[in-house]
């Protein structure tokens, strides 16, 4: 019945969007404010930081000070009889359950400590200099053990096991393994033995991670009086988060109310629910007061999470025409001393190895080993600019050996519309090869290429694609999103959507559908979006679906308000069937014109019915099985990116001169939106290709702050010449595809395959900073000089 | 974070307010750029802070230029040197090293005594000013005056000669004595703005009619405890013409200016990387 259900509502759905395609569309690709943009550069946008409830408390953390040791003892007498602390807990202190994907994640820490964020006790006062001094007073007695850093030797049978609650040995053969994905499609060995080059490289990437300005914060308010819990958190995906939660305080989920504040960035980095977030409401618990934790910019440096840096042992092959024959690729993943949502980024990982361009045969395998470094997340891309990063550079050394064109070699091979791929993703619409033409005529790649500069400044040009998911994904039970509308009768609209606003601009793309469906001038429009107890169920932001699920959403709920209000209209204009346009707050009928607040009041005080629907949608895209086979998104992206960078020889610095970037994202919808998209991917992009990157000393971070950790700035970055590609996509609302992540994936491919073309030396990790650059061009030397 | 501020109007009150401080620990704050984050990591209980912003004193706060040269203030900000012409025609370095501190937002606050009593070894305007053979005006509490080379006032990392009953007043820039300048500064780093250099390179050369060079300064920053003025190439370089440095006497300049150089590897770069750049980019200084 369930099925049947969505089943006909995505008919219904297709058939709207296959309608609007054809029409002159009024808001729909122009331009548009986002919704919340006054507020954020006025400074009147209230944070989480901005946050003050009466009696308030402050809580801050403990953090062990070795990455690997014994807990011997924790004495916390001086810190509880500090005046002004409220509360000091440890893991003693409360009964809670593991958290993270795999569960293997103590909220505080009791025996043993794994990573250096590891939390061993909290506190909460009536003022943070007095919740710091309190945790100054907390005495721990550490036995410290040598701590396993590289995965590598984690996986050795002499390595300890490293997370006492790691099924590895049961579950993958080795007890240091916490997450191991195997896929594999196509004849291996005939292809193997058709290719004309095969190509063996072991690619490294580094840690690197979100940089988000507003840093964690959460306030929880907790209510004796009825056991409710309040929290103004910044997650992604507040329906799982409140199920995090609940799960880790053993509480009753729909006791806990989610309230979303702004958020100053996300990134992925809140897709996951972290300690300091059960750990301030039990702070609240424990009290009966409201607490906040705040992190400082180096506490969010050291706890908040990374992008996973990987081992990648990529061969790659072709046959003498140049078209693809295998892929075969082993990937080691650092997991960290827990396992997060980032552990699970092969499963995005395989799809890129499996199909971007056409691949006859794939043989993958990703193992996330546990170590003592802090545990990696998710973050934009989720593994994909990884693995982008691996088979682009290969395909630039096939190309070259094969003596074909780098342009060439990659429009052979490129994906196609209909394709369907070894894993059976379905490419109903592509602009693959469309992206590919585009960039490489606008960059003039075909003049560049192999210029040969000899001086101190030599320029050089590379070429990636990529492929991503761009109608959602389906990982969870529901990859939904419900959709409530309210008309009020003075004509205004209230959108009330189970999607997040993260700064993405999903709400604007909401409000704009409003305004093209139902001719509501955007300022009679709100969108309420940030609670949980009043909006509909949403899996949450990421694998780029927000404003293609939550705007076929809007779509299927504005078909059934129209409905209703048609029906009002019909009876008051006294006509017996009529197809509404909608402008300007009114409905037109032939000659016939009545407001829409004059219909809602008529509903409202004539009918005693409210002008109120709900609809929810569900992609079209289906679970995969066991093998990982199966069509998991409602509809794919695919951009290429040539970028061309300068590169100074006196001081091994690159410089990024100019990217071209053309994606299909199937229509675009909102076109300063989209542009800002891109701009902000490809900046992340250049700082993982070029500067990022954390760096620790056995274990401990020792870049902690944006004085040592190279976040580029606004005055680093290039040119952005941007060309969407529109190919209408069905299942899309008006055809668009997800967007959000697809700019930063093959940004660091293109520029490392850029270098290489302009001092003609490969590089295998990243960041591709001054300092190898400079020591490639000495070895350089020194090897012509012999 | 929580101190005692002092907020001296005038000369006088500053020296008083520093007499009074003799038997405390005190701190200086003009710009507030380097203190607050110096605080914020090294807490300190009973602080006090000799807020120099409202101090009203020409000397302290003022760019003069008379017959022997310029004189900037200590309380002079980086936004203010970019702002004088007569630094942007006549001393190019320092105009240079002033525009690639942090960003537009701190040059707006960051003063210049700020720049140079920090005693980071990879100060810019300090640099520049090495470069320069610029010399410090101190006085102390009984308003005594003593000046000494800034290039001696250096005395390691976070480490200068002023005593604790002095403050730096101002600093003095000899005029230029021959028609033609030849004035840079080269930072490296990761970033174009917000960034700490991994190594400097300021460079203040002055030649005459016929091109030979009659005055050199050339100091280098972050590959040493201290920024160092690099005596034997500049003395290397008297005499010469502007043309005639390269090939083999650019070899050797670049090997003296090496010869002052004991980098060490941080988290910025490795001791290797600093000596390599530093070589290549001596090397480019006259190109």
């Amino acid at each position: 019945m369930f099925h049947v259900n969505i089943f006909s509502y995505i008919c219904r759905v297709f058939k709207l969007t296959r309608f609007r395609m054809n029409k002159n569309l009024k808001i729909i690709g122009k331009s548009t404010p986002k919704l919340d943009g006054k507020e954020r550069v006025t400074g009147s946008a209230v944070y989480g930081h901005d946050i003050d409830l009466p009696n308030m408390l402050h809580g801050m953390i403990l953090r062990t000070k070795y990455p690997c040791a014994n807990i011997i003892s924790i004495d916390t007498s001086a810190a509880k009889a500090l005046e002004g602390v409220a509360c000091v807990i440890t893991a003693a202190d409360v009964d809670v359950n593991m958290i993270g994907y795999k569960r293997d994640h103590p909220i505080l820490k009791s025996n043993t400590v794994n990573c250096n964020r590891d939390e061993i006790a909290a506190v909460a006062a009536t003022s943070k200099e007095i919740a710091r001094k309190a945790l100054s007073l907390i005495k721990v007695e550490y036995e410290v053990k040598q701590g396993v850093y590289d995965p590598f030797d984690a996986l050795l049978e002499a390595s300890p096991k490293l997370n006492e609650r790691g099924k590895g040995l049961e579950q993958f053969g080795n007890k240091n393994m916490a997450e191991s994905f195997h896929y594999e499609h196509g004849d291996l060995e005939a292809q193997k033995a058709r290719s004309k080059v095969i190509v063996t490289k072991r690619y490294e990437t580094s840690r690197v991670t979100h940089c988000c300005l507003g840093t964690s914060n959460i306030t929880a308010s907790y209510s004796k009086l009825d056991g409710s819990l309040t929290l103004w958190a910044s997650t992604q995906v507040p329906f799982l988060y409140q199920r995090d939660i609940a799960h880790a305080l053993k509480m009753d989920a729909s006791k806990i109310r989610v309230l979303q504040p702004i958020i100053g960035g996300g990134f992925g980095s809140k897709l996951d629910m972290h300690p300091f977030e059960p750990i301030c409401a039990l702070l609240s618990i424990q009290t009966g007061k409201p607490v906040q934790i705040l992190y400082d910019r180096e506490e969010e440096f050291l706890a908040s999470p990374t992008r996973q840096p990987m081992v990648i042992d990529l061969t790659t092959g072709a046959d003498a025409e140049g078209r693809f024959t295998f892929r075969e690729v082993k990937i080691v993943l650092d997991n960290g001393a827990y396992t997060s949502w980032g552990a699970t980024t092969p499963f995005v990982m395989m799809q890129t190895y499996s199909s971007l361009y056409q691949v006859p045969a794939c043989w993958f395998q990703a193992d996330a080993v546990y170590t003592n470094n802090p545990f990696a997340g998710s973050f934009r891309g989720y593994g994909n600019p990884q693995a982008t990063f691996s088979i682009e550079t290969n395909i630039d050394l096939m190309a070259k050996e094969l003596g074909i064109g780098k342009d060439e070699i990659r429009l052979i091979n490129a994906n196609y519309k209909g394709e369907i791929t070894g894993q059976g993703l379905h490419f109903k619409t592509c602009g693959a090869q469309p992206a590919l033409e585009k960039v490489i005529a606008e960059s003039a790649y075909k003049e560049k290429i192999n210029r040969g500069d000899t001086g101190r400044y030599r320029r050089g040009i590379g070429l990636a694609s990529m492929l991503h998911v761009g109608g959602g994904a389906k990982i969870y039970r529901s990859d939904g999103c419900g959709t409530r509308l309210k008309l009020d009768h003075y004509g205004y609209l209230t959108i009330i959507t189970g999607s997040n606003e993260i700064g993405q601009g999903s709400e604007t793309i909401l409000a704009m559908i409003a305004v093209e469906e139902l001719g509501i001038p955007m300022d009679k429009i709100k969108v309420i979006n940030t609670d949980t107890d009043v909006k509909p169920w949403d899996v949450g932001v990421h694998a780029s679906r927000t404003s293609f699920v939550a705007g076929n959403s809007m779509l299927g709920a504005v078909k059934l308000i129209k409905e209703k209000l048609s029906k009002e209209a019909m009876k008051l204009l006294n006509i017996d069937a009529a197809d509404f346009d909608y402008k300007d707050g009114s409905m037109y009928s032939s000659e016939k014109e009545i407001k829409i607040d004059k219909v809602v009041r008529e509903m409202h005080f004539g009918s005693n019915e409210l002008c109120v629907v709900e609809y929810f949608y569900e992609p079209p895209s289906s679970f995969q099985d066991r093998k990982f086979m199966g069509d998991v998104s409602g509809n794919y992206a695919f951009a290429s990116q040539a970028i061309e960078v300068e590169v100074d020889t006196v001081t091994g610095n690159v410089k990024v001169m100019d990217v071209w970037v053309s994606q299909d994202v199937g229509r675009v919808l909102n076109p300063v939106g989209l542009q800002g998209q891109m701009e902000g991917g490809i900046a992340t992009g250049i700082g993982f290709a070029l500067t990022e990157e954390m760096i620790y000393a056995e274990g401990k971070l020792i870049n902690p702050s944006f004085h040592g950790y190279k976040l580029l700035t606004s005055m680093d970055m290039p040119a952005v010449h941007f060309f969407p590609i529109e190919t209408y996509d069905e299942a899309g609302p008006y055809g668009s595809k997800g967007a959000g992540e697809a700019p930063l994936i093959p940004t660091a491919a293109a520029i490392a395959n850029a270098v290489a073309d302009a001092i003609g030396v490969e590089f295998f990790s990243l960041p591709i900073s001054a300092e190898k650059v400079l020591k490639a061009l000495a070895t350089v030397k020194e090897n012509q000089l012999v | 974070m929580d101190f005692d501020v002092i907020s001296p109007k005038t000369r006088t009150a500053l020296l008083e307010a520093m007499d009074a401080c003799q038997d405390k620990k005190y701190r200086f704050g003009a710009g507030y750029t380097d203190l607050i984050n110096d605080l914020n990591a090294n807490p300190q209980e009973d602080l006090t802070v000799i807020n120099l912003a409202q101090l009203q004193d020409e000397v302290f706060c003022n760019i003069t230029e008379d017959d022997s040269g310029l004189h900037i203030g200590a309380l002079v900000t980086a936004a203010q040197v970019l702002e004088t012409p007569y630094v942007q025609t006549h001393y190019p370095v320092l105009w240079e090293a002033a525009n690639s501190v942090a960003s537009m937002q701190i040059r707006q606050t960051a003063t210049l005594a700020g720049n140079i009593c920090q005693a980071s070894p990879s100060g810019d305007m300090s640099c520049a000013l090495v470069a320069l053979n610029a010399v410090c005006d101190i006085i102390n509490t009984r308003d005594e005056m003593r000046i000494e080379p800034l290039a001696d006032f250096f005395r390691g990392v976070k480490k200068t000669s002023l005593a604790k009953d002095e403050v730096l007043r101002s600093i003095f820039i000899p005029k230029n004595i021959q028609p033609k300048i030849k004035s840079g500064y080269v930072k490296i780093g990761t970033r174009v703005s917000m960034e700490i250099a991994i190594l400097s390179v300021a460079y203040h050369l002055q030649a005459d009619e016929k091109n030979i060079i009659a005055a050199a300064g050339i100091a280098i920053g972050a590959v040493a405890p201290t920024i160092k003025y690099t005596q034997t190439a500049c003395e290397f370089l008297i005499g010469r013409s502007l043309y005639e440095i390269k090939d083999v006497v650019l070899e050797n300049f670049s090997s003296q200016v090496l010869n002052y150089a004991t980098p060490i590897s941080d988290v910025r770069a490795s001791a290797w990387y600093r000596t390599t750049v530093l070589e290549n980019v001596t090397k480019t200084i006259f190109d």
